[in-house]
């Protein structure tokens, strides 16, 4: 090779390789700028930068087995993060459950947590059966009557007679019942007649002034396991003794 | 007629009084001290041993005949049913489905007009003094042991012919096909008692302390100050059968 196009060789290389190098520095920046910083809050309208989000889902299971969706939240209705997030709630899982006040009757009625939006106008409120099982794993109808197995077979309470006399919602729950098929059940330990002697449970009511002492008329309650075959035969339709 | 008239009456005395009346007051627990107008009112006091004056039902007095004289108290109504024990005593001794060794009994009782209530009835082998079992059995399959008093069965000499079964007044025997012998509880002498342990696995399981089990000849023991506390109504079942039973029943404060 000639002496000029050796020459021209290596300035065209030295240009190149400057110009690709140039080019990857841009790409590595502009990789940087494209991930979005923690503290910075992302557009709205980036549906497809938000999706990390919509794989987070809160199940709260205090006071009450509930599913809230982030999903739906930001990724569907597109809320940005800061109308929730810390003004209404922290991002901590259970801060509010350990608040103590995240429930219907504290928070939705009077305009807290989910109660900002949800109060009929901005989105559907907590009135109303159809709304229930939209957060809630069931419709949420009181039970008729209930069947603790454990720590002991079998206890009956009847639900419906109690609500029947006049007691309210906010008179046993959340105070002294989780509103949760088998929530008393998890705890058989703490589930027992020393507690209800100590004012726990039913003994908030049936201490002998309210209604009669729990120390008393044990049968009532308590139907046993003979109770509870004589139920579950019923129940099945099976014939009784007597063709009953 | 007031108390003031009453007073006034002159008591005829009680030697003309048939002795099967002073024996039905007797058995409820009254000695009648006094007759007036001919009998149309009499005259009652407690008496604490009345039960030892109807001759046939005394227990014996002069000490007891077992060292240890194991026996259950039975404290009724804190029975609920739950069935703990059944299913321990199942664990421990191997019962088979088909039987059982001990059982909760259930009986709908009315405490006034419309209103009912339920009691549970523990019920196992009493261990009688007296038993049927042992009187009828034709090859001594079972006998009272002489050390502790449970009746205790000898399997391999049991002919399955169920005579016991029909004579024993607490329906607390049973054939078990495994051991091609009848059953029936021996208040987990082979299976506790034997090993060490002081106690039997249904007093143990029960989560309300129904169920008492120990010497009854032992004055430190549960059951002996159960049996002998004072001002208590202690009762057994089918007294009339005359098998003086081992296992006693109360209604105890609930603790």
């Amino acid at each position: 090779m000639k002496g000029h196009r050796k020459l021209l060789l290596a300035l065209t290389l030295t240009l190149a390789a400057g110009f690709i190098g140039a080019n990857l520095l841009t790409a590595e920046e502009a990789k940087e700028e494209a991930l979005p910083a923690p503290a910075a809050q992302p557009a709205a309208t980036d549906v497809k930068r938000l999706d990390y989000l919509g794989d987070t889902k809160v199940i709260s299971v205090e006071p009450m087995k509930e599913l809230f969706s982030h999903r739906s939240h930001v990724v569907k209705h597109k809320i940005a993060c800061a109308q929730c997030h810390t003004g209404i709630f922290e991002q901590k899982w259970g801060a509010a459950r350990d608040k103590g006040d995240y429930t219907h009757a504290d928070s939705f009625d009077k305009g807290l947590y989910c109660g900002v939006c949800h109060n009929g106008k901005d989105a559907f409120a907590t009135v109303g059966e159809q709304n229930c099982v939209r957060c809630h794993d069931s419709n949420m109808v009181a039970p008729e009557r209930i069947y603790f197995q454990k720590p002991v077979r079998t206890v009956v309470f009847e639900h419906k007679g109690h609500v029947d006399m006049g007691l309210k919602c906010a008179d046993c729950h959340p105070r002294l019942f989780e509103s949760r098929t088998g929530a008393a059940e998890e705890q058989p330990e703490k589930f027992v007649m020393q507690a209800l002697y100590d004012g726990k449970y039913c003994g908030a009511c049936h201490d002998g002034k309210a209604a009669f002492a729990s120390d008393t008329r044990c049968t009532t309650c308590h139907i046993g396991v003979r109770g509870d075959e004589r139920r579950l035969s019923q129940n099945a339709g099976g014939e009784g003794k007597h063709g009953k | 007629m007031n108390i003031k008239e009453l007073e006034k009456l002159a008591n005829e005395g009680v030697d003309q009084l048939p002795p099967l009346e002073r024996r039905t007051f007797l058995r409820a627990g009254f000695a009648i001290t006094g007759l007036f107008l001919g009998g149309s009112i009499l005259s009652l006091s407690p008496v604490r041993e009345a039960m030892a004056a109807v001759p046939g039902s005394a227990y014996p007095r002069d000490g007891y005949p077992y060292k240890p004289h194991y026996s259950m108290v039975m404290r009724q109504n804190l029975c609920v049913d739950c069935q703990l024990c059944m299913d321990a005593c199942v664990k421990t001794n191997h019962v088979p489905e088909y039987g059982y060794r001990t059982i909760i009994l259930e009986q709908k009782r009315s405490i006034g007009p419309e209103q009912q209530e339920t009691i549970f009835v523990p019920v196992l082998c009493n261990q009688c003094n007296e038993p049927p079992c042992v009187r009828v059995c034709p090859t001594v399959a079972t006998y009272k042991d002489k050390t502790t008093g449970i009746v205790v069965m000898e399997d391999k000499k049991c002919i399955g012919c169920k005579t016991c079964m029909a004579a024993c007044p607490y329906n607390a025997r049973y054939f078990s096909e495994e051991k091609r012998a009848v059953d029936k509880c021996d208040f987990c002498l082979e299976s506790r008692l034997s090993k060490g342990m002081t106690n039997t696995a249904c007093a143990e399981a029960c989560p309300a302390h129904v169920r008492v089990f120990g010497d009854l000849s032992d004055p430190e023991s549960e059951v002996y100050k159960l049996v002998h506390r004072p001002e208590t109504v202690l009762w057994v079942l089918r007294p009339e059968t005359g098998a003086l039973p081992n296992v006693f029943y109360m209604n105890d404060t609930v603790a």
